[in-house]
C-alpha cells in the first residue's frame, strides 16, 4: 500500500515535472531571446559602492533586477550566472540628468486656415506642457550607445518649443519592457522662440511664460470656486492648464534650459517672480553666477561637454604682440571654462550632467578634461550617480551599490577616469550588456616618443567642403624618427588627381598634423591637416588658407600597411 | 542691525536708495575745471566734489575729504554725463516683431551688460542710454534706462532702477511693412496704425473695468465671481492711461505725429515723447504744447521714403518753439560722439552752447523722467560726469574721463587695447573684431524681409 502510494507519487512528480517543463516550453520565446536567468553574481570584483569610498573586493548578487547582496560571504544560488570580476572594477550605473537621446521631435501640428501669427494657438507656438517625453522616446541605437558609455538611467526631456512638455525617468534595461521609472518629473522650458510667430524671441518668451503661469494660477482659483460654489461660471480648462497645474502647485519642477550666464540669470529672475521650483539645465557658461545659483538653492545640470580646443590649438608662434595678447585672453577663457565644474563643486552645489546636444562617445573625454581642470574624481562620480539620484528624489532606488537598489552597474577594466579604462559590461535593470574591450596598448619599449600610434602607411581620406566632398590617398613613410610622404588631391586646374609632397609632419601622442602646398591659378595655398588617430582611423580638420576649415576623415588601408 | 537699518530707511524715506544700494557708488574731487553745468551756466576754475555717488559741492577751493581721490582738471572741461534718449546698445533682443502690440515685452529681461558698445559709449562720454525696443510694432515693448556701469556681468547693475517706466511706440512704414505687408494683418496703412492704438487703449479700459468689477464682486460674501484672464499686454496699456509709463514714439511724418497727439489727448495721455520726428518742425508748436518733446537726429535722413522731407534745422526749430528737444544716436557708432551731433545744432540753427549741450544732457533726462537725478551739474544730483580736453562742442575735443555715480569707468590714459568683459573660449576671431555692431530699430526682423531686404532700408 505504502509502496503503491510511493509509486503514484513518483509518477505524479514525473508527470508533473514533465507537464511543467512542457508548459514552460510552450510559453517560451520563439525568438530565443529570453534569458536563461535573472540572477547574476559578479564575483570577487573591486566594488566602489559610492563616490568617495575606496574599492573593496567583494561579490555582488543580483536577482530580478535588484541588488540582492554585496559582500564576501554571500550564498550564490545555483541558477546565477557568474561573472568573474577578479580583474573588474564595479561602479553604480551612471544617471543622465537630462537627455534627448532616443527622443524624436513630434511633427508640428497643421496650421488652420485662419491662423494668425501674432496670436497663435498654444500648441503651434511651442506651449505644450501636457506632452510627455515618454511619447517621443524609443530605445534606438543612440540610446544603446549611451548605455555603452555606462549610462543606465536617463531623465528624458521632450523636444519642442518654449514649454516642450514633461520629462520622465527611464531605465535602459531590456528593450521589451517599458523601462519607465517615473513620469512627469519636470517641465522642460527654454528661451526658444517660435519662428515667425509670437513669441519669437527670448523677450517674448519671458513675457509669455509669465502670462501662462499667472493664468494657470487664476484658472486654479476659478476651478476651485467652481467645484465648491454652485452657480459659478465654468472655468476654461485647456491642455495648457492641465499641463501647468502641477507646476504652480510646486509638485513638478521647471527644468529651464539656460546655457549662458545671462540665460541663467533670466531663469532665476522668473523663478524669483513666480516662485516655481527650478532646475537649471544645459549649463555651459556659468562661472560668474555660481553664488547666485547657490543662494537660490536651485538644482543644476551642466553639459557633459567642454569647449573644443580647436581655436587654442590653432594659436601660432609667429604673431604680433596684439595677437599674442588676444591668445592669452582666449587661453584664459578656455582654462576658465574647463575649470568651472570644479568651482561648482568647491562652492558646494550638487550638480549632475545633461547630455542634451552631446556626442555620447565624447563624454568620457570631456569628464577627464573637467577633472584635469579641478573637478575631483569623487565629485565627477557623484555627478554621474548619487547627485542625479538625489535630484530626482530616487536615492532609495538609484545611485549607489547597495542591497535593495536597482541593479544598475558599470563594470570597467580599470578605475574610472583613467586614460585606458574601458567598459566591459553594463547592467541596467538587472539586464546584462557585454561590450568588446580592446587589449591595452603596450607602451613602446626603448623610450620612443610615440605611443604606438600607427601613422606610416596609405590613408584613404575624404573632406567635406562647400564645393562638395573630395578625397584622395595620403602616403606616409617613416625614416628613423622622421616622417615623409605625399598626398593626392582633386586637381584644381581640371579633372584628375594631383600629387604633392607633404611637409611639417608632426605626431604628438595620437594627434597628427601636416601640410602641403596647392597651386591654383597661379596662387599658392597652404593646406593644413590636423586630426586624431584612433586605431586605423583619423578624424580632424583640413584648413585651406583663408577659405576656412572643413571636416576631414581618413582610414588606414590595411592591405598595404607599411611597417612602423 | 539689519532690522534697524530697514527701520531707519523707512523712517527717512530712503527705502529706495537702500534697494539700489548694491550698485557701486564712488567719491571724487575734480579740481579747477571749466564746469559746464548746463542749467546754471559755465563756472570757470571750479571744483566739483562727488561723495558716495552724489554731487555734494560745486565751488572753489574745495578740499578732498580723507580717502577721496582728487583729479586735476586744470585747462579741461567738465560736463554732465551725456544721455542718449534712443539706443539699442546692451540688448540681446531688440524686436519682438511678431504682433502689432507687444507692450508686455520688457527690454529689462534681455539686457546684456557685457556688450562692448557700452564701453565705447562711455569713451564718448555717454553715461546713460535709453535701451529701446525696436520699431517693428505699433506698440512695442517696455524699454530699459541703462547706467553705463561697465565691468559687471549682472544686468541689474546697469539698469537705472530709479528711472520711470517707458515704452516704445512706432508709426509709419516700419509697422505697416512688418505686419501689413509682411503678414497681411492690421496695420497696412497709417490709418491702421491709429486704429491699432485706439483699439488697444479701448481694450485696456475694458480690461481695467473687468478687473475692477471682479475685485469688488469677490469682496462680497458668497459671491460667484470668477477672475478675468490675466493680460500683461492690456495691463501695460492701462498703466499708460494711468500715467505710469512714458511713451517714446518712433515717428517721421507730421501728419502721423499730429495723429498721435490727438489720440493721446483723447485718452488724456500727457507723457509722450516723439523719437526721430524728422518732420517735427512742421508741428513744433503742437509738440511743445501737448507733449514732452522730441528726440531727433542731428542730420540723418533719406534712408527711406518717409524720411525724405527733413532738415538739419529740425532741432533748432523745435527748440525755438519751446518743445523739449534732444539729439539721439539710435546707433552704436553715433553714440560715441553725440557731442559732435549736438554741435551741429550750432552750425544749423545757431544755438547757444547751453542750448546745444542741453540737447544731450538735461533735455533727454526730462524726456526719460530722470531730470531730478541727472542731466546737469547741480548739488544733490548723481555724480555722472565727463571731462573733455577742450570744449565738448569743438570738433577737436576728446573725452578724457567718464564717471558714473562718482566712479570712473573710462580713462583715456588707462584705456586697454582689449576691453572685452567676456572672451569666447572657442572663437579665435569674435564678431567684435570683424565688424562694428550697429544696433538698429529693425534688428531681429530681418528674417521677415529676406526678399524685401535689398529694396527697403530698415532703419
Amino acid at each position: 500500500m505504502k509502496r503503491t502510494l510511493f509509486r503514484a507519487t513518483v509518477i505524479c512528480m514525473i508527470l508533473g515535472s514533465w507537464m511543467i517543463s512542457s508548459s514552460t516550453f510552450a510559453q517560451s520565446d520563439p525568438t530565443g531571446k529570453k534569458r536563461i536567468t535573472s540572477s547574476f553574481a559578479i564575483t570577487n570584483a573591486t566594488v566602489f559602492t559610492e563616490p568617495g569610498k575606496a574599492g573593496v573586493k567583494s561579490t555582488i548578487l543580483i536577482q530580478d533586477g535588484v541588488i540582492a547582496g554585496v559582500g564576501n560571504n554571500l550564498s550564490i544560488p545555483k541558477e546565477a550566472k557568474l561573472i568573474a570580476g577578479d580583474s573588474l572594477f564595479v561602479y553604480a550605473g551612471f544617471i543622465d540628468g537630462a537627455s534627448n537621446t532616443g527622443i524624436t521631435k513630434p511633427k508640428d501640428p497643421e496650421r488652420s486656415e485662419n491662423f494668425v501669427s501674432s496670436d497663435p494657438p498654444d500648441e503651434i507656438a511651442g506651449i505644450t506642457p501636457s506632452r510627455s517625453a515618454v511619447d517621443q522616446f524609443a530605445m534606438d541605437s543612440k540610446v544603446e550607445e549611451l548605455r555603452k558609455g555606462g549610462f543606465t538611467v536617463l531623465q528624458i526631456v521632450p523636444e519642442g518649443g518654449m514649454i516642450a512638455g514633461k520629462a520622465a525617468i527611464m531605465v535602459l534595461g531590456n528593450e521589451t519592457s517599458s523601462n519607465l521609472i517615473m513620469e512627469n518629473t519636470a517641465l522642460a522650458v527654454s528661451f526658444k522662440g517660435s519662428r515667425g510667430m509670437y513669441p519669437g524671441t527670448a523677450a517674448g518668451v519671458m513675457a509669455k511664460f509669465r502670462d501662462v503661469y499667472k493664468n494657470t494660477e487664476l484658472t486654479k482659483i476659478n476651478s476651485d470656486k467652481y467645484a465648491s460654489v454652485p452657480g459659478v461660471k465654468r472655468p476654461d480648462i485647456d491642455d495648457t492648464f492641465m499641463g501647468m497645474k502641477d507646476v504652480i502647485a510646486g509638485s513638478t519642477p521647471v527644468m529651464f534650459s539656460a546655457s549662458s550666464e545671462l540665460e541663467i540669470r533670466r531663469a532665476l529672475k522668473l523663478q524669483k517672480e513666480l516662485g516655481f521650483n527650478l532646475i537649471l539645465t544645459d549649463l555651459e557658461n556659468y562661472e560668474g553666477v555660481i553664488p547666485e545659483m547657490k543662494a537660490a538653492g536651485v538644482k543644476v545640470l551642466i553639459k557633459a561637454e567642454v569647449p573644443d580646443d580647436k581655436a587654442i590649438k590653432a594659436q601660432k608662434e609667429d604673431v604680433t604682440e596684439d595677437v599674442k595678447a588676444q591668445y592669452i585672453r582666449e587661453k584664459e577663457s578656455f582654462d576658465k571654462a574647463i575649470a568651472q565644474a570644479g568651482k561648482l563643486e568647491a562652492a558646494g552645489i550638487q550638480f549632475s550632467f545633461t547630455t542634451v546636444g552631446v556626442k555620447a562617445g565624447d563624454i568620457g573625454k570631456s569628464l577627464k578634461t573637467m577633472i584635469d581642470g579641478g573637478l575631483s574624481e569623487t565629485g565627477a562620480l557623484a555627478a554621474l550617480t548619487t547627485n542625479p539620484a538625489a535630484m530626482m528624489g530616487m536615492s532609495r532606488e538609484l545611485g549607489t551599490i547597495e542591497k535593495g537598489k536597482m541593479a544598475n552597474l558599470v563594470l570597467t577594466t580599470d578605475t574610472l577616469f583613467k586614460e585606458d579604462t574601458q567598459i566591459k559590461h553594463v547592467i541596467a535593470d538587472g539586464y546584462l550588456f557585454d561590450y568588446e574591450t580592446k587589449a591595452k596598448k603596450k607602451a613602446d619599449e626603448a623610450g620612443k616618443a610615440t605611443t604606438g600610434t600607427k601613422v606610416a602607411g596609405n590613408w584613404d581620406y575624404t573632406t567635406e567642403s562647400p564645393a562638395g566632398s573630395s578625397g584622395g590617398v595620403i602616403t606616409i613613410k617613416k625614416d628613423g624618427n622622421e616622417y615623409s610622404g605625399t598626398i593626392t588631391y582633386d586637381d584644381p586646374a581640371g579633372s584628375g588627381k594631383a600629387t604633392a609632397p607633404i611637409k611639417d609632419i608632426k605626431l604628438d601622442g595620437s594627434s597628427l598634423s601636416f601640410a602641403f602646398d596647392v597651386n591654383a591659378q597661379g596662387m599658392s595655398i597652404v593646406v593644413e591637416i590636423s586630426g586624431t588617430i584612433d586605431g586605423n582611423s583619423m578624424d580632424g580638420t583640413m584648413s585651406i588658407g583663408q577659405f576656412g576649415s572643413f571636416p576631414f576623415e581618413a582610414t588606414l588601408i590595411p592591405s598595404i600597411t607599411a611597417k612602423l | 542691525m539689519k532690522k534697524i537699518n530697514y527701520f531707519l530707511a523707512a523712517l527717512l524715506g530712503l527705502s529706495f536708495s537702500f534697494a539700489s544700494a548694491q550698485t557701486p557708488k564712488g567719491s571724487v574731487l575734480i579740481k579747477n575745471a571749466t564746469v559746464l553745468t548746463v542749467t546754471k551756466g559755465t563756472l570757470q576754475n571750479t571744483d566739483v566734489l562727488v561723495q558716495d555717488g552724489i554731487i555734494k559741492k560745486v565751488g572753489t577751493n574745495l578740499s578732498a575729504p580723507s580717502g577721496v581721490e582728487t583729479v586735476d582738471a586744470t585747462g579741461k572741461y567738465l560736463m554732465p554725463g551725456i544721455i542718449d534718449a534712443h539706443s539699442h546698445v546692451g540688448l540681446d533682443v531688440v524686436n519682438e516683431a511678431t504682433s502689432p502690440i507687444t507692450s508686455e515685452v520688457q527690454m529689462k529681461d534681455v539686457v546684456n551688460p557685457t556688450e562692448i558698445g557700452i564701453y565705447r559709449a562711455l569713451a564718448g562720454g555717454v553715461t546713460i542710454s535709453h535701451a529701446m525696443h525696436g520699431s517693428a510694432n505699433v506698440i512695442g515693448g517696455q524699454n530699459a534706462t541703462l547706467k553705463h556701469r561697465w565691468g559687471t556681468k549682472n544686468p541689474n547693475d546697469i539698469i537705472m532702477m530709479d528711472a520711470p517706466r517707458t515704452i516704445k511706440f512706432a508709426l509709419g512704414e516700419n509697422p505697416t511693412r512688418v505686419h501689413g505687408r509682411g503678414n497681411g494683418i492690421q496695420p497696412r496703412s497709417r490709418m491702421g496704425v491709429e486704429a491699432v492704438i485706439r483699439n488697444g487703449f479701448n481694450e485696456a479700459i475694458q480690461y481695467q473695468k473687468a478687473w475692477a468689477d471682479y475685485d469688488s464682486a469677490s469682496a462680497q460674501k458668497g459671491n460667484k465671481a470668477t477672475s478675468p484672464r490675466y493680460n500683461e499686454r492690456l495691463q501695460t496699456l492701462a498703466d499708460i492711461l494711468d500715467g505710469k509709463i512714458i511713451i517714446h514714439c518712433h515717428s517721421y511724418r507730421a501728419d502721423e505725429i499730429y495723429m498721435l497727439i490727438n489720440v493721446a489727448r483723447d485718452f488724456n495721455i500727457t507723457k509722450l515723447v516723439f523719437q526721430h520726428t524728422n518732420e517735427g518742425f512742421k508741428v513744433a508748436p503742437e509738440i511743445a504744447k501737448y507733449t514732452m518733446g522730441a528726440s531727433v537726429f542731428a542730420d540723418w535722413w533719406a534712408y527711406k521714403f518717409e524720411v525724405y522731407y527733413s532738415t538739419a534745422f529740425n532741432a533748432a526749430i523745435l527748440n525755438a518753439n519751446g518743445a523739449i528737444t534732444s539729439i539721439n544716436s539710435d546707433s552704436a557708432e553715433l553714440i560715441r560722439h553725440l557731442y559732435h551731433e549736438a554741435a551741429k545744432t550750432q552750425r544749423y540753427g545757431g544755438m547757444t552752447d547751453d542750448e546745444s549741450l542741453a540737447m544731450i544732457t538735461i533735455n533727454p533726462a526730462r524726456q526719460l523722467g530722470i531730470s531730478e537725478l541727472v542731466g546737469s551739474i547741480e548739488e544733490g544730483k548723481q555724480g555722472d560726469l565727463v571731462i573733455f580736453d577742450s570744449h565738448p562742442l569743438s570738433v577737436y575735443t576728446v573725452p578724457q574721463m567718464t564717471f558714473v555715480d562718482g566712479i570712473k569707468y573710462f580713462d583715456i590714459k588707462e584705456d586697454k587695447n582689449d576691453q572685452r568683459l567676456t572672451v569666447s573660449p572657442t572663437e579665435m576671431v569674435e564678431n567684435v573684431y570683424l565688424r562694428q555692431q550697429t544696433e538698429r530699430c529693425m534688428q531681429d526682423t530681418e528674417h521677415l524681409f529676406d526678399m524685401a531686404g535689398n529694396l527697403f532700408n530698415q532703419n
